[in-house]
């Protein structure tokens, strides 16, 4: 299909398929068939170097059985080149009308900015975003702090049915997952435990491994990271829902601060829960160390719980459980502040509770780390 | 213009025994529709009388309990997706364009995905679209986002018209419109159904549109369709018919059909 149309041409194999044929000579081509998006880019090769050859030549269209707008565009695309086309048919007439009466104009270009601008570009845009999001957080803290504190001093603001589902939803519903991996952690220490400390026959310390690790560190911290991505996520779409559907304006309207109805209940449930789940994770945990101890050390589970006394004390407890709510606190300002933030669309929920998500998990490892240097420094 | 012959006699999409229920609520009862070849057909009815079902029935989202759609002659389940992507296209009620594609890639997507032009000719397409519906060109490279109400009905207009589809079915084309920009709709429907041939179906409660745009109108009350002119309709003995069709606002919208009478 290199030269020019000769007599005939079959646009497909398939005769089932629509077909557009080229006929004719010279300067004078009749086009008969379908000439629609499908056999369009048939139609333009075969005419391709016919069409360029200059003025006065004729193309007859009057056996197209069929024509559609991108076909009636490459009509009249031809007929501005100087193609005359000759037998239309009535039906086509009206579309290549309206096709070659409309003033088009390409689809403009979108500048392109070089690369290395670019970076430079999202690198204070970066910059500027954080210095932002950092105002607002301590903000948003500062607000939340002072309502959570004005709701507990007149116990009437507090809507206690609120809280009640709020913490069903956070806490009851979340005991089996977090639960299971709490006692799942508790295996995977144990056994990195046993693993190391055999070849120096401390094997026996394991235990004291695994229990002081659970109760410390890991039984907060995977708590905290299953909420924050579990109920932290929720609380943003949940709000984020409200936002879009501007119920939140219509509390405003009504003279209800959101803060007190959607923030305040949501900060005092999680903090509620989060150190019930915590315990019940430590509780877990400390279960996953007996099934260690028993299967990997034999060590009988009436033994393990004569030894667990020795190893770990009431402090051991007491840090592990005194994060749980300050990680909460953050946890649920985070996911509410982000819901709040949400702007209309809908597209803008996915993106809130994903930074929401994001960023409540890292606060809650950077408090663990300051934690972890504040108990050191005070030798807790 | 041309004296384009208007609705053959043979129906381009005919609906037969259509049962739709959800739970114990039955929402089309055995119901008939045929739409011919070339129309422009309104389907009218109360809030939550089933227009939506109906339509999504008809396009073939939504697999009816019983009875069938035939489209062209073949039962619209059972048309291969690129046969039925150049049959039907679908203005959906908020426009439903992709939010992460631009406009011209929102028209674009359906030939990229069932066409072998290249990009240059896609564009070529999209920016003749856009100009069909009555955007301005630039229009084809902004975010759905940026758009109006208005504008997000006519970029939709663009996309469901990609394929040039035999048949397309408007969900609601002017609610949430001013009157301005639902009377460009409204001529915007017309022209491409005189031009292009394309036979539109209409799901909507603006009389306006019903009036003034509509070659028959099929109206849902009783898990039934009654079809017919607008004429025919407001002799209806039924109450629900002649309330529709005499209540206050529809004698305003009368008055908008007069002038066009004669055309």
């Amino acid at each position: 299909m290199t030269s020019v149309p000769a007599n005939q041409q079959q646009a497909s194999a398939d005769p089932s398929s629509p077909t557009i044929i080229v006929s004719g000579d010279g300067d004078r081509l009749a086009l008969t068939g379908t000439l629609e998006i499908v056999t369009l880019a048939e139609a333009k090769n075969s005419l391709k170097k016919w069409s360029k050859q200059g003025p006065s030549r004729m193309l007859d269209i009057a056996g197209l059985d069929s024509l559609d707008t991108p076909g009636a565009l490459f009509l009249c695309g031809l007929r501005d080149k100087g193609v005359e086309l000759t037998g239309i048919r009535a039906e086509h007439r009206a579309l290549l009308d309206l096709i070659c009466e409309l003033d088009l104009k390409p689809l403009p270009k979108v500048e392109s900015v070089p690369r290395w601008r670019q970076i430079v570009i999202q690198l204070g845009k970066g910059a500027h975003d954080a210095r932002h999001e950092t105002l607002d957080l301590i903000t948003f803290v500062g607000r939340a702090a002072s309502w959570t504190v004005n709701a507990l001093i007149h116990p009437s603001c507090l809507r206690p049915a609120s809280i009640a589902r709020h913490v069903t939803e956070t806490g009851i519903h979340a005991l089996p997952i977090i639960g299971l991996m709490a006692f799942m952690i508790a295996i995977v220490i144990g056994y990195q435990g046993v693993a190391q400390l055999r070849p120096y026959g401390g094997e026996d310390f394991t235990i004291n491994l695994v229990a002081v690790s659970v109760l410390r560190e890991m039984g907060v911290l995977i708590t905290a990271i299953m909420v924050a991505g579990r109920s932290g996520a929720a609380f943003t779409a949940e709000i984020g829902v409200m936002q879009t559907r501007e119920e939140v304006d219509a509390l405003k309207v009504m003279g209800i601060e959101p803060m007190q109805v959607l923030v305040v209940p949501r900060i005092v449930a999680l903090v509620i829960t989060l150190p019930l789940l915590t315990f019940f994770a430590d509780i877990m945990g400390l279960i996953g160390g007996a099934a260690i101890a028993q299967f990997q050390l034999d060590v009988s589970p009436t033994q393990y719980l004569t030894r667990l006394p020795h190893v770990v004390d009431g402090s051991d407890l007491f840090v592990g459980l005194f994060k749980a709510p300050v990680f909460a606190f953050f946890i649920a300002i985070v996911g509410c502040m982000h819901g709040l933030r949400v702007s209309g669309s809908a597209e803008s929920v996915g993106r809130e509770t994903t930074r929401a998500v994001v960023k409540s998990i890292f606060l809650v490892i950077a408090l663990d780390a300051f934690f972890s240097i504040l108990f050191e420094k005070l030798g807790v | 213009m041309t004296t384009r012959t208007k609705a053959h006699a043979e129906p381009i999409l005919s609906a037969q025994g259509i049962v739709n229920r959800f739970g114990k609520q039955v929402v089309h009862d055995k119901l008939n529709l045929e739409i011919l070849h070339g129309e422009i057909i309104g389907i009218a009815g109360g809030s939550g009388s089933g227009k939506s079902v109906l339509l999504k029935t008809l396009v073939g989202l939504h697999e009816p309990d019983a009875g069938e759609v035939l489209l062209n002659g073949k039962a619209v389940q059972s048309i291969v997706a690129a046969e039925r992507a150049a049959l039907i296209g679908v203005l959906f009620q908020q426009g439903a364009l992709f939010s992460s594609l631009t406009v011209a890639q929102n028209i674009m997507l359906p030939m990229r995905e069932h066409t072998s032009l290249t990009g240059k000719e896609q564009e070529q397409i999209a920016a003749m679209k856009l100009a069909l519906a009555g955007l301005p060109a630039d229009t084809g490279i902004k975010f759905p986002s940026a758009l109006s109400g208005g504008m997000v009905k006519r970029a939709a207009f663009a996309r469901a018209l990609a394929l040039d589809p035999k048949i397309l079915f408007l969900d609601e084309p002017t609610s949430d419109l001013d009157p301005i920009a639902a009377s460009g709709i409204d001529a915007l429907i017309r022209q491409l159904n005189h031009s292009l041939g394309i036979t539109v179906v209409i799901v909507t409660h603006d009389l306006t549109t019903l009036f003034t745009v509509c070659d028959r109108i099929a109206v849902l009350v009783d898990r039934k369709t009654t079809v017919g002119t607008a004429d025919k309709l407001m002799k209806s003995k039924h109450p629900w018919i002649h309330e529709f069709f005499h209540g206050p606002r529809a004698e305003g919208a009368m008055k908008a059909r007069k002038p066009s009478h004669g055309n």
